[in-house]
């Protein structure tokens, strides 16, 4: 069965880019447009892995890990952030609210797909 | 010191934090729109090149079908070849989408620049609307309290413009950005 990945990300251009390519590696994709959407959608289903933008209005990345952190089944689930954002501030912030890794936008789909798998498989 | 240094000591603060200011903030709308520019003109370039190599790709794929479906027998530098256009219009695709995320990048830098319009803009409404408050019948002392009013009001605005303007958008490339797994 194909895992799921959960995609935020307040750009719909964006959400595409992401979309296309992970589907194309034949994952499935659940698309959110902000933290606060994200975080309703991983709580209507579980999920393999959560790929978030973090500047999003309603509910920003780093918001919406600190809220899946706090859900008994979030708190292994394997979360990337995917931003423009690139700084050590912002890297070592992400890292404490719980993210497991940080891509810098733009993404190389074939450079995302590794790490998702290497992430989950 | 006198009333009249008083007078001008506030009237100078005032006009140089808006100096100031004003600069300030238009120094970062030239950066902005530069690097803007720059997304811009490198994502169409990059998306040009690589649509029209899909393209040329995609018409040498067409050929080498045309010539199986007439019966030719493809030689083993045709099928190598017909395998390779394969593997070349994904790499062309994947250009072309990590061109496509300029939107993402410009339009925060856009929308980071109309913030600061904006901003700007009410700036400037709070330097007009207590210039009218000022009468030519005003005293130097009512005049340098308005003056004291005008500076604190504009200093809190230009903190306020300042906290929702923080910088997202470093890029100037279209390059990938860098991953880091903790």
């Amino acid at each position: 069965m194909a895992k799921t990945i959960l995609a935020v990300d307040d750009s719909s251009s964006l959400r595409q880019m992401v979309a296309f390519s992970l589907k194309a590696a034949g994952y499935q994709v659940v698309e959110a447009v902000d933290g606060q959407d994200g975080l309703e959608k991983a709580k209507q289903q579980t999920v393999d892995l959560v790929l978030t933008d973090q500047n999003m209005p309603r509910m920003d990345g780093l918001q919406l890990i600190k809220h899946l952190r706090e859900l008994q089944s979030y708190q292994k689930v394997p979360i990337l952030m995917l931003t423009t954002e690139s700084s050590d501030e912002m890297k070592a912030k992400g890292r404490a609210a719980g993210a497991n890794g940080w891509l810098v936008k733009p993404f190389d789909p074939q450079r995302l797909i590794e790490v998702v798998k290497k992430v989950i498989g | 010191m006198t009333r009249k240094k008083i007078l001008g000591s506030h009237v100078k603060r005032l006009l140089s934090g808006v100096s100031d200011h004003g600069r300030r903030h238009l120094t970062e709308v030239e950066t902005d729109l530069i690097q803007t520019n720059l997304l811009l003109e490198e994502a169409i370039d990059k998306l040009s090149r690589n649509f029209m190599a899909i393209h040329e790709t995609v018409s040498a794929q067409q050929a080498a079908i045309n010539l199986l479906l007439a019966g030719d027998t493809p030689s083993a530098q045709q099928k190598e070849q017909l395998g390779a256009l394969s593997a070349q219009v994904g790499e062309y695709v994947n250009a072309a989408v990590t061109s496509m995320q300029f939107q993402d990048m410009t339009s925060q830098l856009i929308n980071r620049t109309l913030k600061r319009v904006t901003g700007l803009r009410e700036f400037l409404g709070t330097l007009g609307a207590h210039g009218a408050e000022m009468v030519p019948e005003s005293d130097n002392d009512e005049i340098v309290e308005l003056l004291g009013k005008v500076s604190m009001a504009l200093a809190i605005q230009s903190l306020e413009l300042r906290s929702v303007l923080r910088k997202a958008v470093s890029q100037k490339h279209l390059e990938s950005g860098d991953i880091e797994l903790f």
